[in-house]
């Protein structure tokens, strides 16, 4: 999967602090030192809190945001200075879809697919169909699901190299998600594209993950291979006094009970009364503990 | 043969062991017998809603192990039965076993306690 190919997202130890209002107070730190790279065929996970940096971390990619510190590179290019070419081979779908206002969805997408010459129009009849769209609803008029269902027609019907997912599904229903997941797999990973994937649903991460990024306060806290995790990461239970392999690397601790990164160290412990795999939900749970 | 299969994603066990593991059970159980065609990779994600390069990761375990043959341009094929990769229903077992017996100990159950409790649970089919 890797590092013979080309990243398609590299983030170098970025950092970005919004400032406030009052200018002596120290500003808000969005990103900290922040480094991943995606390469094709990667759908990466993103997990974090509200207010922890994921919509940020895309709209750095984007170069919607500039950075402070650190350096992006978006498909080999800086974020700020996309080429038309680039983008033509980005797809993002933005927590609140926006956009087309005052446009029927006909004609917003006359309008869109002209910025896109890869573009697929029976993938985008098809997706208007099982979506149950009608082209000439004003998309002012369309309902939450809705707007979020044309968000993705608009985003992927020309297969990106990249794309950006904040919470796309948030308002799907359970048939749906299923369907944009199928779909995901055939279109992105079939064409070797990179996928950053955010959203609560842990149950729809579970299957369609390959790798998984925690991002906490600005802070990448866990970047792994889903399998790896699954295998690796273990909720510990101890005796008082017991001495961890210094192999292990100690996720979140409460009391005698913690979440360690065995790292592929699979000797038994003494002291380790129990140990248990978590799932992603889990994950969350105790690293927010 | 769809219908025998099913992962729980949410089980903090990765999927691609779930699949192997049922797979290898249907066939030591003979649900599936050797010849029979397995669906494609494609098809086994559809059906079970998850990405495919884990049911990749499953099937390349099968092959390597012996329990199932590629063939170019065919469908993959559930391996003849040799000495590789015969695994009784016994050993399979060996997991399940293990964790019945650490319980019994946790919750006081001796040996004959257990044995009988295994008689009456057989006898209830």
């Amino acid at each position: 999967m890797e590092s013979e190919q080309q990243p398609i997202l590299r983030f170098n130890h970025v950092s970005k602090t919004f400032a406030v209002k009052d200018k002596l107070a120290a500003g808000h730190t969005v990103l900290s030192d922040l480094s991943i790279t995606l390469y094709p065929g990667m759908v990466v996970g993103l997990l974090g809190q509200n207010g922890a940096g994921k919509s940020t971390l895309m709209r750095c990619a984007l170069g919607i945001i500039d950075i402070d510190q650190g350096d992006i590179l978006t498909l080999g290019e800086t974020p700020a200075a996309l080429s038309i070419q680039a983008k033509e081979r980005i797809g993002y779908v933005p927590q609140q879809p926006f956009g087309y206002e005052g446009f029927t969805i006909d004609k917003a997408l006359e309008l869109h697919r002209s910025f896109y010459p890869n573009w697929d129009m029976t993938l985008e009849q098809d997706w208007l169909e099982r979506f149950d769209l009608d082209v000439t609803q004003a998309v002012q008029k369309l309902s939450v699901g809705q707007r979020q269902s044309l968000a993705l027609i608009m985003a992927m019907a020309y297969r990106p190299s990249l794309l950006l997912l904040d919470e796309p599904v948030a308002s799907l229903d359970p048939i749906a998600r299923r369907k944009f997941m199928s779909d995901l797999f055939d279109l992105a990973l079939d064409s070797g594209s990179a996928v950053l994937f955010s959203s609560h649903i842990t149950s729809d991460l579970e299957r369609v993950a390959s790798h998984v990024a925690l991002i906490k306060k600005g802070q990448l806290v866990l970047f792994k291979e889903i399998d790896a995790l699954r295998e690796e990461v273990k909720l510990l239970s101890i005796n008082d006094g017991t001495t961890l392999p210094s192999s292990y690397k100690i996720l979140s601790q409460t009391g005698l009970n913690m979440l360690v990164d065995t790292q592929g160290d699979s000797a038994v412990i003494t002291g380790v009364q129990s140990a248990k795999a978590v799932n992603l939900e889990q994950l969350f749970m105790e690293l927010h503990r | 043969m769809l219908e025998l299969l099913n992962v729980n994603p949410s089980s903090g066990e990765p999927i691609y062991r779930q699949l192997h593991d049922q797979i290898v059970r249907l066939i030591v159980g003979g649900q599936l017998h050797p010849e029979d065609v397995l669906p494609s990779v494609r098809q086994l994600a559809e059906h079970l809603a998850v990405n495919p390069m884990t049911v990749s990761r499953a099937m390349q375990q099968l092959v390597d192990q012996g329990w199932v043959e590629r063939r170019r341009g065919q469908p993959s094929r559930v391996a003849a039965r040799t000495s590789a990769n015969s695994a009784s229903g016994s050993s399979l077992l060996a997991p399940q076993l293990s964790e019945l017996v650490e319980q019994a100990r946790q919750l006081g159950v001796d040996y004959d306690q257990l044995q009988r409790l295994l008689a009456q649970y057989w006898d209830k089919e």
